[in-house]
């Protein structure tokens, strides 16, 4: 009977080494999606452990709940929403995260010559309607607000003081926010040990960290509305952010967008759809927007002077222009 | 709680509908725990020639044991399973709905004791839905800018059912399927993810077989502490569904789905559910026969034949819009004033209404959703949900009257603050979850015609009672029951 139970345990023990042995060498894939900043994030991750990179995950979504706490301009007690009320002509103390985010937005604005302007909120505000069907706002109406609008009259105050040269001024991060916040969760991530993941913000911001087992990298398919291209790029520790208008109503003679030209103070009318890849998340976000208001001649100008980023504009009726100082961009059909 | 708030909660559990839902159990492990136990007395399993002592063990344990059967082996199922079994589920897919047609009255003669249910096994497992395509040890992204979570919901299915078998209350199911990379981590479902699903077959007045994980029935046939916590948090949601009223009450819509099969169209009704816009589904065949006057918008996926036309058309004179989809041919309309709206659409002016033809299928169903929505107008739209992108309303009256009841279902499975807006005035209204008994009031601010209302924290399901404020109601009407 001893003798028995001796060969049962060394059979178990065998067992458990050799389940170890096999998580060692076959990472496990987990993979997550929470509701977060009005869309869903999706985290997939590789590790020995599936427990510690679920927990990691959470960890992860956790970090990009306080990142929309901070940012959202649907919650009253944000921090974001708290400076909106009460920076006018008035120095507030924000917390890093919002200070850093709204300095890298006012350093997108001088690179795009105010194309890109996180003050733009009172316009996206008026326009909002219209785009719900009520009705275009009057020429009064929108000069009215244009007036508010300016990202020259946000005062940074380093480390962490804000103010606003004006008593209308409004800001929305909706441009950059998510970005911010996928870097934050990848931050999270590599600190408990997560080496290799995806982080995806909606679809309209992918991170890509280390690769999956046995690749170089992840691949990702961009955004193609001509459904004739199929842009793919391979990522690794890069991300790519994909900006698009509001399509056009399918039924109607004329449709407002979400994406705001502060130039113009209108929806922006574009027949692109773009995607640009870099090294962070914040900047491919942000830089997706810029480019997108920019277009292609600007756009390649911008990137020109930019390092390790690249850049594709793809129209209906697949005209595709590209700017490439980073991570190619390979075509699966067409071209 | 003081004495007209007791009467208040009595008057709406008396008023409550009659058993909206019931999930039957799909059983597959030996071992079995008693009916009592379970919660749910539906039990159902796969049929095979054998089957006789389960079907007698389950019934001595108190289940009511169906059998789940293509329809081709539904008379030997019929046959050798009478003495035991409550009824029969009959596997009916699209294409054997002909035969479905001649075979079913026949089983229901032959077999009068037995209750013939119909089965559409292509439900889709309820969720929030990502855009990750995990494939063997890579992911493969479809990079989009669309900001909008959509989800997966068994809406349309259920509305489809319904107009196919009236009979009988629709009844589906769906595989939880999962991710197929060898990679992957299989998670078995959570108590959220069986609560969802029963909470929207639930919400929508439908039957749901459940599939239950096998490490889940075994687990409960063990008596394992942990899954029985998991089970009591989905049998909660299951009996916030089944408990029996007197007052009936149908799905109110004022947009009308005219289809002849649910591929063309799946993914634009999924999107109008996603926008809270309520529809009631109809064959063309339909069109003859059914009252037409509570609808504003009639969208026809179906090609129109001669009768169709003259109704869409008699829709049209009276006020109403018509929304051809992917039209190709001539119509009397045709012969009238038009406007082309883009490349895709033209505007058709008939009587005070109109008819637009769009020229392709839907290519862009989020769109598409919005459009109806802003051919709706805001006066016409039936029920506003902000900030809970993830949740469905269903609105529910009494036939040709005004809403009482609205099921929400949060695909999110966490709890938001969701506000609402609905059509009419209404007076009060109290809500109620499966977690927390009936019920809580709300507070009822009127607006317009509209009345908004403020959810503190929609899990995964709630229910909110409506009673009308007679004074002020004139306009509330007007919404088609289905």
């Amino acid at each position: 009977m001893r003798c028995d139970n001796r060969r049962a345990a060394a059979l178990v023990s065998l067992l458990l080494i050799a389940s170890f042995v096999h998580a060692l060498e076959n990472p496990v894939l987990v993979y997550k999606k929470k509701y977060i900043m009005g869309t869903v994030f999706e985290i997939a991750a590789y590790d020995h452990s599936p427990e510690h990179a679920s927990k990691a995950i959470e960890k992860a979504f956790q970090e990009i709940v306080r990142i929309d706490d901070l940012f959202s301009n649907y919650k009253p007690d944000s921090a974001l929403g708290n400076l909106n009320r009460s920076a006018h002509f008035h120095t507030e103390k924000v917390p890093p995260d919002l200070y850093r985010v709204i300095e890298q937005s006012m350093q997108f604005s001088r690179l795009s010559d105010a194309k890109f302007d996180i003050s733009v909120a009172p316009l996206v505000d008026l326009w909002k309607a219209a785009l719900r069907g009520d009705g275009t706002p009057t020429p009064a109406q929108q000069e009215e607000v244009r007036g508010c609008v300016g990202y020259e009259k946000i005062e940074l105050t380093p480390p962490d003081q804000i103010s606003f040269r004006s008593p209308c001024l409004q800001l929305d991060l909706g441009a950059i926010g998510k970005g911010y916040a996928v870097d934050r969760a990848a931050e999270v991530l590599r600190s408990l040990g997560i080496r290799d993941a995806l982080i995806n913000a909606g679809g309209s911001t992918i991170l890509a960290m280390g690769s999956p087992p046995n690749q170089t990298a992840w691949l990702v398919h961009l955004r193609d509305p001509s459904n004739k291209i199929d842009p793919q790029v391979m990522l690794k520790d890069e991300s790519v952010s994909t900006s698009e208008q509001t399509a056009a109503t399918l039924l109607g003679n004329d449709s407002a967008g979400h994406i705001i030209d502060p130039g113009t103070g209108m929806p922006l009318k574009t027949i692109f759809a773009v995607s640009a890849v870099s090294k962070s998340a914040t900047v491919s976000d942000g830089l997706s927007t810029t480019l997108l208001l920019l277009g292609p001649t600007k756009g390649r100008e911008l990137i020109k002077n930019t390092a390790d980023v690249s850049a594709i504009w793809i129209s209906q009726n697949a005209q595709v222009e590209t700017a490439i100082r980073g991570p190619e961009i390979r075509f699966g059909k067409g071209l | 709680m003081n004495v007209s708030d007791r009467i208040l909660v009595w008057f709406f559990v008396l008023v409550a509908t009659p058993a909206w839902s019931e999930v039957f159990l799909h059983w597959k492990n030996a071992a079995l725990p008693p009916a009592k136990e379970l919660g749910l007395n539906e039990l159902v399993f796969s049929w095979n020639d054998s089957l006789s002592p389960q079907v007698e063990a389950a019934r001595r344990l108190g289940y009511r044991v169906y059998v789940e059967v293509p329809l081709h082996r539904a008379s030997s199922a019929a046959e050798t399973g009478a003495a035991g079994l409550e009824g029969i589920i009959l596997i009916a897919r699209q294409s054997e709905t002909a035969e479905l047609e001649k075979s079913l009255p026949k089983l229901r003669l032959d077999y009068p004791k037995l209750r013939f249910l119909v089965l559409n096994p292509d439900g889709k497992l309820p969720q929030m839905r990502g855009n990750l395509i995990i494939k063997r040890d890579s992911v493969l992204e479809v990079s989009s800018p669309t900001a909008q979570p959509w989800i997966d919901t068994n809406l349309a299915l259920v509305r489809i059912e319904r107009r196919s078998h009236p009979e009988q209350l629709p009844l589906y199911t769906f595989s939880w399927g999962g991710p197929s990379d060898s990679g992957q981590q299989q998670l078995a479902p959570t108590a959220e993810d069986y609560s969802l699903a029963v909470a929207e077959a639930g919400a929508f007045h439908a039957d749901l077989i459940l599939e239950l994980d096998e490490r889940l029935q075994k687990a409960l046939s063990e008596h394992d502490p942990e899954a029985w916590t998991l089970w009591k948090h989905v049998r909660t949601y299951a009996s916030f569904y089944a408990h029996p009223g007197e007052q009936e009450l149908e799905a109110a819509a004022n947009v009308a789905v005219v289809v002849d099969d649910l591929d063309t169209s799946d993914e634009a009704m999924n999107l109008l559910a996603r926008h809270n816009i309520p529809f009631k589904v109809l064959k063309p065949a339909n069109l003859k026969s059914e009252h037409l006057e509570g609808f504003d918008v009639l969208v026809v996926f179906a090609k129109p034949d001669r009768e169709t036309c003259e109704r869409i058309a008699e829709v049209a004179t009276h006020g109403k819009t018509v929304v051809l989809v992917d039209a190709h041919g001539s119509y009397p309309w045709q012969k009238g004033n038009s406007v082309r709206l883009n490349e895709h659409a033209v505007s058709y002016a008939l009587g005070s209404g109109k008819v637009l033809e769009l020229s392709e299928p839907v290519v862009d169903p989020e769109t598409f959703a919005q459009d109806i929505r802003r051919l709706l107008g805001t006066q016409s739209v039936l029920i506003n949900v902000w900030n809970g992108l993830t949740t469905i309303a269903v609105p529910y009256s009494e036939r040709g009257g005004t809403v009482k009841v609205l099921e929400f279902v949060n695909y999110a499975e966490e709890p938001f603050r969701v506000q609402v807006q609905v059509k009419g005035s209404f007076a009060s209204m109290r809500y109620e979850t499966p977690e927390h008994e009936c019920c809580e009031p709300l507070v009822p601010v009127k607006h317009n015609s509209f009345t908004e209302f403020v959810i503190p924290d929609l899990w995964i399901a709630g229910r909110v009672y409506l009673e009308v404020d007679q004074a002020n109601n004139a306009g509330a009407g007007g919404v088609s029951p289905h």
